[in-house]
């Protein structure tokens, strides 16, 4: 059976990051190993991990190295881990969490140390542009997610850069639009769909919050940046909900592609 | 800019195997035509028996390919001979006298249908010449005689010996010698020397241009080649849709003799350089480089035409055309593109259209067929149904295959190849513009790759018949009014030799829109075009495509892209136009389901204007498609308190309004609708189209009658809509114009202007002294002269509406933009509503309509004012403001637009091409070449003509039917020229003038006056 490696340090971020690896391991029928890097702190962890009921392990560190490796089998099919370790720390992540993204290429969820999550992810915001690549990485995503009741929300958010030239007469150009676009970048699930006008990071936060989702799943380059992953960066800044980061690379995609 | 488009390859040349002859496989492709010579390469010499050589021919023009001998000798002498009467549907010409007379045979007999006839002081200098060069000889000590004064030419004998009289072909060399050592023994230095002596004297006696040629034993002098044989056959062909490609040349003297052309040579014009050449003769001076040399005279001709034959009865495909302008070629599928590929590469007849989806069958591909005013649901629920699909073969696209599709442009042919592990499979097929209705496909694929299965589909959830009748299958879908029989028969054949298999299948679409159809009729339409056989149904196709371009193309030389956008354009428009009975033409035609099929004033404003000056035919049956409909309008007018007619905004299947009351527009947002309620521009807007029909075709019954009722019905609405002020000022509220990023707005200039114009069309319209309606009319104009239009004489502008100055005054360069754009998605609806951001032309959408009806001067304030202003945001914007951009002198910006309009679905601007092309884009582009670059224009009963092309544009060459007369005008750097089949009333520098005819009257420009060049 596949695995989703939890990582988890003793800190109040640990459990939420418990309830993610859960639910993300329920959409990709596969089962939760959690493992903590001995740098401390580890009798609170191996706590955590015992109330959850879930199989425990500890490591030696260094930590972004010790993970790296954990998440290299191939049953490993996704990893969680908190964003930091209290509310309010580092912004966007910590630098373990930016770390292992920028290195793992499998599904990372970022775990914010607020979030409440459920024991399943119901519904699901995914943010897509208008490229393949972003829509690649999806589309893994929805074959691993192996539910049939899992509620996903498409959102493109436009902006002047990709705003559509010409939107002659209003009542039929969106019907036509997005049916072309989900049959892009959608074309193996009926999702809902929706679209908003203004700055990315901004707009995703908006519809998670008014859908309620409980997960934001993201395609990406794992290039971090100035001028780079812009959204992925102001999403896991602002995220209260995990967020989990898919990279182009699981479709053997050359990372690096203008993505978010 | 859209990869996947590829430039069309170079024609490739015939490959054989030299010095094969006999062998069966001496070409490797089929031809649609044979042009060869006849001494020498069809037979022997006139005594031999042709009687095997007839049988081909017959055989091969019924199975569609066309032959046509090219010879020197007269008709009498050919058909004497050969005495073929094929009957179709391939034919049989017999060019003759080298040149100066070309017959059709048939089983009515030999008919002449051409012949050039020479003047009498042609003749008089064709006898000079003849003489002189006698003379010139005779100085020599040389004896040679006139031997025959054939049409146009003379004949000389070099050797008038009985032991020279009559020699065999394959003595050419001995004959050749005998006449050089004659030639040499009286110091002239061979026949090239005879030749320039024929020459000066033609020059001498007043013929600069005549043709001198010879085959050792005869030298000619004539007005005619073998070169005008063959370009008439070659324009003759491309005028039935057979391009040069698909052409085979055979002779026997291609090459050089005594220093000479061969007189075979002379076909070998430029014209023919994509035309595989052949030589069956000695050849003893050896041939071009471009022609293949396979010897063994008559015997190999016989066998080339053995193998065409061969070819036509194993269901061989047809060889894709190539021409440069003329084909789009779609290399690969993209998973991501396909569906917009798929749309771009729509088959369509003026009934149905059908996408162009690969052979087989991949996740990617959307299969659409589509039929004009057939819907599903009611209201505004309407939209097109979804028709079963006949173009699937059951085969799958995987990642491994190499996929190709390329349009013909010309023909309406979609050919495509696919190569795969299995081997590779072509298929062509097209949706017939003979027969609208009717579909045909031809496969051919490796022996073990089925081909023939499941023929027809329905589309997912529709309501379906299904039956197998004998050899025809067919499904029938009920729509809530009407629906459509698909009926399809196919035959699936394996052939040893070539060891292919083969299928071809015919289909034909019955629709009903108010009933649901019978099968039987359906059926028995099938079974008739499954008898009349594949190559019937393309010769039909070819030329019914071929007919309509002779009145539609648009040459520009200088721009390969362009010119292909534009042909583009042009193909769509044509097929999505039925042209008998109704047209109901959606936002998309028959290339797609977006906006449902329902009909805006795109149709009308954008489209039908093309139709008019081509087709009318077509324009007549979009017309019929309002007048159906007048009884709705007038309900709608009642509706709304007022008289007359009132058109609805969106219209479907019965004319009533269709438009939405709310949706959701790109940004997500909800909006209402209002265009329904208040873009009542659109009443004004169909008596336009219907005037712009009568101003290009002249039909003064549809004048007299239902153009006259549709007048007078649209402009009682205008009169019981206008409110009066007591000022006696009327004025028009709570109305949107083209620009409808401002709604509820009063006295829009482009609404009150055309219903100033409409109410004055409709005065003329009975004018008549006895006509009772005379007084009512009377009312009409007086309201006309009342109406607000929003013009100040001190700025020479047109305000938009009232207030529009007092707007947030914003251009698009101050917000940093680029255009086109959204403005209502990016800036808000709010926003845009308040300032002075216009969707689209509107204030000089009236210099474009009704120039008449507008100020003089004021198109450059309007246009310097309004343009900046513009965020283009509707796909029709561009192609119009190049239209005004080139009237205006700006040559280098309207050629931006035209190229933004040309664009619009070839590169996806819109991200909705997969649902369809934008038609009424491509009604724009042709307006901006017509009406704005060479200045066109249709009134009162002349035709108006003044270019502004582009320096960049070589040649421009727009063709167009004007009252019945076939016009083209060809426009050069400071000139330009008006053919047509018979003279037309023009008007051109301010000057009224009846032009035309064939040389045609030409134009130069003198200062910035056109002056007739004398």
């Amino acid at each position: 059976m596949t695995r989703v490696i939890a990582a988890i340090d003793g800190s109040a971020a640990s459990r939420p990051v418990l309830d993610a690896a859960s639910a993300l391991a329920g959409m990709f029928e596969a089962r939760v190993e959690s493992v903590h890097v001995r740098e401390g702190g580890g009798r609170m962890a191996r706590a955590i991990a015992e109330a959850a009921d879930v199989e425990y392990r500890e490591v030696d560190g260094p930590v972004v190295k010790a993970l790296i490796e954990e998440a290299a089998p191939e049953d490993v099919v996704g990893l969680a881990l908190g964003a930091r370790a209290v509310p309010g720390g580092r912004r966007p992540a910590g630098h373990t969490a930016l770390d292992v993204i920028v290195t793992i290429d499998k599904p990372v969820a970022i775990v914010p140390p607020d979030a409440r999550v459920h024991a399943a992810f119901d519904r699901v915001l995914v943010p897509l542009d208008d490229s393949s690549e972003s829509s690649g990485a999806v589309a893994e995503l929805m074959r691993f997610a192996c539910r049939g009741d899992l509620d996903v929300l498409i959102l493109h958010v436009l902006d002047a850069a990709s705003v559509p030239l010409f939107e002659d007469q209003p009542q039929y150009e969106m019907e036509a639009w997005l049916q072309e676009f989900l049959a892009r970048h959608c074309p193996t699930r009926t999702a809902r769909a929706e679209v908003r006008v203004g700055v990315p990071g901004q707009e995703i936060m908006t519809a998670a919050l008014k859908a309620g989702s409980d997960l934001i799943a993201l395609g990406w380059s794992q290039q971090l940046g100035p001028r780079r992953a812009a959204v992925v960066t102001e999403v896991l800044e602002h995220a209260n909900i995990p967020v989990l980061l898919l990279p182009t690379s699981i479709v053997g995609l050359p990372p690096g592609g203008a993505v978010c | 800019m859209n990869r996947n488009i590829e430039r069309p390859p170079q024609a490739t040349a015939v490959r054989s195997s030299p010095g094969s002859a006999g062998t069966s496989r001496l070409l490797d492709r089929r031809v649609e035509t044979v042009v060869f010579d006849w001494d020498g390469t069809a037979v022997a010499d006139r005594q031999s028996d042709a009687s095997s050589i007839k049988s081909l021919v017959e055989r091969l023009c019924s199975l569609g390919v066309d032959l046509a001998v090219v010879s020197g000798t007269n008709v009498e002498n050919v058909d004497g001979q050969l005495r073929a009467r094929p009957d179709g549907p391939g034919r049989l010409y017999i060019c003759a006298n080298r040149g100066s007379e070309v017959f059709i045979a048939d089983p009515r007999g030999v008919r002449c249908v051409f012949r050039r006839t020479a003047s009498t002081q042609e003749d008089a200098a064709l006898d000079a010449a003849t003489t002189a060069t006698l003379d010139r000889l005779r100085t020599r000590g040389l004896h040679a005689e006139v031997v025959s004064e054939r049409l146009n030419r003379r004949k000389i004998d070099l050797i008038p010996d009985p032991a020279w009289s009559d020699p065999p072909k394959s003595q050419i060399d001995e004959l050749l010698a005998e006449v050089e050592t004659r030639l040499g023994a009286r110091g002239v230095r061979g026949l090239p020397d005879v030749i320039a002596m024929a020459t000066d004297a033609a020059l001498a006696a007043g013929l600069p241009e005549a043709r001198i040629t010879s085959d050792a034993k005869f030298v000619e002098i004539g007005l005619t080649d073998k070169a005008d044989s063959i370009r008439w056959m070659l324009s003759e062909l491309w005028g039935r849709g057979i391009g040069p490609g698909s052409v085979l040349i055979v002779g026997d003297e291609m090459g050089p003799l005594g220093g000479l052309p061969g007189s075979d040579s002379f076909m070998l014009v430029p014209e023919a350089e994509s035309c595989a050449a052949v030589s069956v003769g000695v050849e003893p001076g050896g041939v071009p480089d471009r022609v293949t040399h396979l010897g063994g005279g008559p015997e190999t001709f016989l066998s080339l035409l053995e193998d065409q034959l061969r070819r036509r009865v194993s269901l061989e495909m047809p060889v894709a055309n190539h021409e440069p302008g003329w084909t789009l070629t779609i290399a690969g599928l993209d998973t991501v593109q396909e569906r917009t590929h798929e749309a771009l590469l729509t088959v369509s007849d003026g009934r149905i259209g059908t996408s162009g989806i690969p052979l087989g069958d991949h996740p990617s591909t959307t299969p659409e067929v589509v039929a004009a005013g057939l819907y599903d649901g009611e209201d505004s629920e309407e939209r097109m149904l979804l028709c079963p699909v006949w173009n699937r073969l059951p085969l799958e696209v995987s990642q491994a295959d190499s996929v190709r599709r390329h349009l013909d442009l010309r023909t309406g042919l979609l050919h495509q190849e696919m190569t795969g592990p299995s081997g590779r499979i072509h298929a062509v097929q097209f949706s017939s513009l003979s027969r609208p209705g009717h579909v045909v496909l031809r496969a051919d694929g490796p022996p073990d790759v089925r081909l023939s299965g499941r023929p027809l589909f329905a589309p997912v959830g529709g309501e379906e018949e299904t039956v197998e009748e004998g050899a025809a299958v067919w499904i029938r879908l009920r729509a809530p009014h009407g629906g459509v029989v698909a009926a399809v028969h196919e035959r699936e054949l394996r052939d040893d030799e070539s060891r292919r298999s083969r299928l071809d299948r015919f289909g034909v679409y019955q629709i009903d829109t108010a009933g649901l159809p019978a099968v039987e009729p359906a059926v028995r339409a099938v079974s008739m075009s499954a008898t009349d056989g594949f190559e019937e149904m393309l010769a039909a196709q070819r030329t019914a495509w071929a007919s309509r371009w002779e009145d539609a193309d648009i040459v520009i030389e200088g721009d390969e892209e362009l010119q292909l956008a534009v042909r583009f354009a042009l193909f769509h428009l044509m097929g999505s136009v039925a042209d008998v009975g109704e047209a109901a033409v959606g936002a998309r035609g028959l290339t797609g389901h977006a906006y449902r099929g329902h009909v805006f004033w795109d149709s009308d404003v954008f489209v039908l204007p093309f139709l008019a000056a081509t087709h009318p035919e077509s324009a007549r049956a979009m017309l019929e498609y309002r007048l159906r409909r007048l009884p709705a309008a007038r309900a709608r007018a009642a509706l709304e308190g007022c008289e007359g007619a009132r058109f609805p905004w969106e219209s479907a299947r019965l004319g009533a309004d269709v438009t939405p009351h709310q949706a959701h527009d790109l940004a997500g947002r909800i909006r209402d609708i209002r265009t329904g309620l208040e873009e009542i521009h659109i009443t004004a807007d169909v008596a336009w189209a219907a005037a712009q029909y009568l101003d290009w075709s002249g039909d003064d019954i549809f004048e007299e009658t239902r153009a006259k009722e549709l007048f007078v019905e649209t402009a009682r609405y205008w009169a019981s809509r206008i409110s009066v002020d007591e000022d006696g000022r009327g004025h028009l509220e709570d109305v949107i114009g083209p620009d409808e990023y401002h709604e509820s707005v009063t006295d829009d200039a482009f609404t009150n202007v055309m219903a100033r114009w409409n109410l004055r069309r409709a005065a003329r319209a009975v004018a008549r002294p006895d006509d009772p309606l005379r007084l009512e009319a009377g009312g009409w104009l007086h309201l006309a002269e009342t109406i607000v239009d929003g013009y100040d004489p001190t700025t020479g502008l047109y305000e938009q509406f009232a207030g529009f100055h007092a707007l947030e005054p914003l251009v698009m360069r101050d917000l940093a933009l680029r255009r086109p754009f959204a403005a209502d998605i990016l800036l808000g609806v709010e926003r845009v509503a308040a300032a002075q951001i216009v969707k689209q032309a509107d204030v000089l959408m009236l210099h474009h309509m009704v120039p008449e009806e507008i100020a003089p001067g004021s198109l450059l304030p309007n246009l310097t004012y309004y343009e900046p202003r513009t965020s283009h945001g509707s796909s029709l914007s561009p192609g119009i403001h190049a239209s005004l951009l080139a009237r205006a002198g700006r040559l280098d910006e309207a050629l931006e637009e035209l190229q933004i309009a040309a664009r619009i679905d070839l590169d996806d601007l819109t991200g909705t091409t997969a649902t369809g092309l934008h038609l009424a884009s491509m009604g724009t582009v042709w307006q901006a070449i017509a009406f704005g670059f060479v200045g066109l224009r249709a009134h009162e009963g002349r035709l108006g003509i003044d270019p502004h092309v582009p320096p960049s544009w070589g040649v421009t060459e727009v063709r167009i039917r004007f009252r019945g007369a076939s016009v083209r005008v060809h426009v050069e750097p400071g000139s330009f020229t008006i053919t047509s089949d018979r003279p037309i009333g023009v008007l051109v520098g301010g000057v009224e003038l009846s032009a035309g005819g064939d040389p045609g009257t030409r134009f130069h420009l003198e200062g910035d006056t056109w002056e007739v060049t004398t």
